[in-house]
């Protein structure tokens, strides 16, 4: 058998094969675009900028028959489709969970690396992968169980007591669910994809840097962060990056956990928040109840919003993949 | 170097120089005790027991896979990096065991510099590889950097090739000048004791013979042990020479007497070349 000539004559396939499903994929990405587009282009019309700048999440009188219209697009009397509350949301839960998730990332990636003994590793490894496989109504469910009481009972009281000099954590700390919640699941839930890739990146450095430092008297946490880090930079920022475009768009986990505010701003970590993705579950029921449909459009142009942020976040996440690719060359 | 010693009864021919060891008064400077090294069940250094008086050179030679490396690294403790395996036994740094309890290894590294077998410049500019240690062990001030830099990099015959390119990264120099650079970047924290493990296996034989002159003169400053395949080097270059096989160490003596008058029969298997 000649496997290079059978090998020669694959290769063409492959390419033609690849090239399908990259451009397939892009194409569905398109198609995606395009629909969210069209079916809340009423909702663009309708809304304006109050999208993105009205604070004010309401469907409208249902009862009555009076509607309002505004750019030749009607809606239900009352009706207010302000997201950013939303937005904030999602943003405020994302931003917590990396300022959670990165330092613990590292350390845990660090102490993988350099700390757990080789005949363990594969068990930790396999943790790690075991962790990012786990359902997302998981982590919400182990938040409501644990997580929120915790916070709850626990945290909120102690840093009520203690902690009221700090801005963002001072004033009611109520129940337990809310942003705080949701910025510890989310971190959860990203943590094993920023580990694996920081691990990998930090395994594919040559060792030899990392004994370097350490032989001339460099404590280990000085040989990573200031030999071994400085060539894994930006396979970090790809991390998390990539991270970061996860928990943007995480929901179920959220949902379950983050309050679902609606109309208000928390005033500090404890209180209830809501996200883009949360809010478009949690509020469906009652927008398909919507005569004028424009609930239900509104929805899908904040799910459209949400889209774009993660397209952008993930865009950015692959030309810093190339570029740290292009730098370890 | 020194010429040959005077002997009538010489019986190893290519042995054309050795040289002279130094005067016996000399303090110890590292006392190796009983010392096993494991990695896992496999015992790679078995009860190996030596001396090495301060300011001298010390040669460890043996064939492939005896296990010089494995003692090297237990004498700066860089075994510890490795969580799968186990060193037994005394290593005395001045009379003082480094392996005691309480004893931090990084204080240690400090103290007992290494230069590896393949240079490893770290993807930074020279002038930061060479200040990497002075660095971290907490000196900012850019001048006080420089002075220790240009002092460094000349004692390690590299000044003079490098003072231009200061700010260029480490990586673009040449094989030899990154092992050189690699020397200075120890000599920069100002260790005790310098261990090398074949230093000038990756080099040329110009290379080569600078990194052997350079020792010569760290040897003024610095108690070396240096680890080699080539027994002219360590004739050349070592006051003492120890002779590991499978693990063990066979015999151990001023570098004149292993070579000429070796006492156990497998030190002159070895270096007769009927061995490995
Ligand atoms: N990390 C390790 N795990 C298991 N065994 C090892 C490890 N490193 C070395 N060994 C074994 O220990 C023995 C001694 O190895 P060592 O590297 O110290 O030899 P060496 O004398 O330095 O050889 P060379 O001259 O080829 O560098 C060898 O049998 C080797 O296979
Ligand atoms: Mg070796």
């Amino acid at each position: 058998m000649n496997n290079l000539t059978q090998r020669a004559r694959m290769q063409p396939v492959l390419g033609v094969g690849t090239g399908i499903a990259a451009f397939a994929s892009a194409a569905i990405v398109f198609l995606i675009l395009i629909f969210l587009l069209v079916f809340a282009w009423p909702a663009i019309r309708f809304n304006g900028s109050g999208i993105l700048t009205g604070v004010i999440w309401n469907i409208g009188n249902q009862y009555g028959s009076s509607t309002v219209t505004h750019n030749g697009v009607t809606a239900q009397a009352g009706a207010s489709f302000g997201g950013l509350v939303f937005v904030f949301g999602t943003i405020a839960t994302s931003a917590l969970a990396m300022v959670i998730a990165v330092p613990l990332s590292f350390l845990v990636a660090v102490a993988l690396v350099y700390r757990v003994p080789r005949k363990l590793q594969p068990l930790a490894n396999t943790l790690v992968e075991l962790m990012a496989g786990v359902p997302s109504v998981v982590y919400g469910l182990w938040g409501i169980v644990v997580l929120v009481p915790w916070v709850g009972n626990q945290l909120g009281p102690f840093a009520q007591a203690h902690l009221s000099w700090v801005p963002l954590v001072r004033g009611e700390t109520g129940s337990g669910n809310g942003l705080l919640a949701a910025g510890i699941i989310l971190a959860l839930m990203v943590l094993p994809i920023m580990v694996a890739t920081l691990r990998d990146v930090i395994l594919a450095q040559p060792p030899t840097i990392f004994e370097a430092s350490m032989a001339l008297g460099s404590t280990t946490w000085q040989a990573v962060t200031r030999a071994v880090f400085p060539s894994v930079r930006k396979g970090f920022l790809a991390a998390v990056l990539v991270a970061l475009g996860r928990a943007l768009g995480e929901t179920m986990a959220v949902l379950m956990v983050c309050g679902a505010a609606i109309n208000q701003f928390p005033s500090n970590i404890f209180q209830a928040v809501n996200t883009i993705a949360a809010v478009i579950v949690s509020q469906l029921d009652s927008a398909l109840t919507d005569a004028s449909g424009m609930a239900q459009r509104s929805l899908a142009e904040l799910a459209l919003v949400l889209f774009l942020i993660t397209l952008v976040v993930n865009v950015v996440a692959r030309l810093t993949l190339r570029g740290a690719d292009r730098s370890a060359q | 170097m020194l010429q040959a010693p005077d002997r009538e009864d010489q019986p190893l021919m290519y042995v054309t120089t050795t040289k002279n060891a130094p005067e016996p008064s000399v303090a110890t400077k590292l006392q190796i005790e009983r010392l096993s090294v494991f990695y896992g069940s496999f015992q790679a250094i078995r009860d190996a027991s030596l001396e090495v008086p301060e300011n001298c050179v010390m040669s460890l030679i043996g064939p492939s896979g005896c296990g010089k490396s494995t003692f090297i690294r237990a004498v700066n403790r860089m075994h510890d990096l490795s969580p799968d395996v186990r060193v037994e036994g005394k290593v005395l740094l001045d009379g003082a065991n480094i392996y005691a309890p309480g004893v931090d290894p990084v204080t240690i590294r400090h103290r007992i510099g290494m230069v590896f077998q393949r240079p490893n410049p770290f993807p930074k500019t020279v002038f930061e590889n060479v200040v990497y240690g002075p660095r971290i062990h907490g000196i900012g001030n850019r001048k006080k950097l420089m002075e220790i830099a240009e002092r460094s990099l000349r004692h390690a015959a590299l000044w003079d090739e490098v003072k231009d390119r200061l700010d260029k990264s480490a990586l673009d120099l040449s094989g030899g000048q990154q092992q050189r650079m690699c020397i200075a970047r120890v000599l920069a924290v100002e260790p005790e004791v310098i261990l090398m493990d074949e230093p000038a296996s990756a080099l040329d034989p110009i290379a080569t013979s600078k990194i052997e002159d350079l020792i010569g003169e760290l040897q003024r400053f610095y108690t070396v042990v240096i680890v080699t395949h080539s027994m002219q080097q360590a004739a050349r270059i070592s006051d003492y020479t120890a002779f590991f096989l499978m693990g063990e160490l066979i015999e151990i003596g001023t570098t004149t007497e292993v070579f000429t008058k070796p006492k156990d029969k497998r030190t002159e298997d070895y270096i007769t070349g009927r061995y490995g």
